[in-house]
């Protein structure tokens, strides 16, 4: 059996509080921030201590599917996605490390607050700021509403499951199968390793999609479909969610 | 720019008697697959090769390797995914 290893590749540069981030910070009279990194960007111990030091507390909590306190992965787009809720406790949250998709997730997370607090993203790297706010994912929470909507309309369901170890769901995708059919519809499971949502056009009498795969599947990739696709989190009680989102425009 | 621990990679390999192992690496450590091929064929005795596409995380780990006898898959750029039961 092939055995599996994991090499964190982290940054090997230093990360400190750059006067441009400090200056930011104390601009915008923040005094708490809940702190997220990827992996590459997680040896921040200075950096915390720097903070610190200009009264601004830290709050740090761990998502559930990684093994470090902080990290953050780009499934972590729920409201329980962390074990304790740092970023409603923070003034502002702050992502260490480049690109959109970890950001995101942690705008995701959000969406069933008040108010969803924008991201403040800082490049070690490139020493960059860059604020991420609701705007980019207004698309989504959209068309999220209009595929919730057209699930509980629908009556023949498509499930997809991905044989990706960390991603496979199958045994819930039966049990959803299950579910529906009681409730007087069809459902058809349909798996492969990478979900390719452009292949759902060949399955037309399919009338909306449960991804039970990464979430971010459900979340980012359904503006570039037609079709109805909602995650799994949300296929058993659809009505709820609608409601939870309803006061989102 | 990142740490690509190729000693650690080495000492992986050799301490487990690895003869092919298959690297995964995310799209931004692409561009140093060539070092670490490179590392561990001068400085082991195994084969090394290379996974072509996608690699999304820790919880995206290709199957099927033991047809192509593959011992040892390491994979840069993540720590481990802890899979929960449900979402």
């Amino acid at each position: 059996m092939t055995q599996i290893i994991f090499i964190d590749a982290k940054w090997e540069g230093i990360i400190t509080l750059e006067d441009k981030l400090k200056n930011y910070l104390q601009k915008n009279k923040i005094n708490s921030l809940a702190l997220f990194a990827s992996v590459q960007f997680s040896d921040v111990e200075n950096f915390i201590k720097e903070l610190n030091k200009i009264n601004i507390k830290v709050n740090i909590t761990k998502a559930k599917r990684t093994g470090k306190p902080m990290q953050i992965l780009g499934c972590d787009a729920y409201h329980d996605s962390f074990e304790t809720p740092i970023l409603e406790e923070s003034d502002a949250v702050l992502y260490l490390g480049d690109g959109y998709f970890h950001p995101k997730a942690l705008l995701l997370s959000q969406v069933k607050n008040n108010k969803i607090k924008p991201v403040i993203m800082w490049n070690p790297i490139s020493k960059t700021i860059e604020v991420l706010n609701e705007k980019i994912i207004i698309d989504q929470i959209k068309k999220y509403k209009r595929n919730l909507r057209m699930y509980v309309n629908a009556k023949t369901i498509g499930i997809l499951v991905t044989i990706k170890p960390g991603q496979n769901y199958f045994v819930t995708a039966k049990k959803l199968k299950e579910f529906l059919e009681k409730q007087g519809k069809k459902a058809y499971i349909f798996v492969d390793n990478n979900l390719d949502l452009r292949h759902l056009e060949n399955y037309p009498f399919i009338d909306a999609w449960v991804n039970t795969a990464c979430p971010r599947i459900g979340t980012d990739d359904i503006v570039n479909i037609r079709q109805p696709l909602i995650n799994i989190k949300e296929a058993g009680n659809p009505i709820k969610a609608l409601e939870e989102l309803e006061f989102r425009n | 720019m990142y740490s690509l621990e190729l000693e650690k990679v080495i000492s992986e390999i050799k301490a487990r008697n690895s003869k092919q192992v298959l690297i995964q690496l995310p799209d931004g450590l692409k561009p140093e697959a060539n070092k670490v091929i490179d590392a561990i064929e001068s400085q082991t005795d195994a084969k090394a090769f290379l996974w072509l596409t996608d690699c999304f995380g820790a919880c995206d780990i290709p199957l099927g390797l033991d047809i192509l006898k593959i011992d040892l898959m390491i994979q840069f750029g993540h720590n481990r995914y802890w899979k929960t039961q449900e979402w």
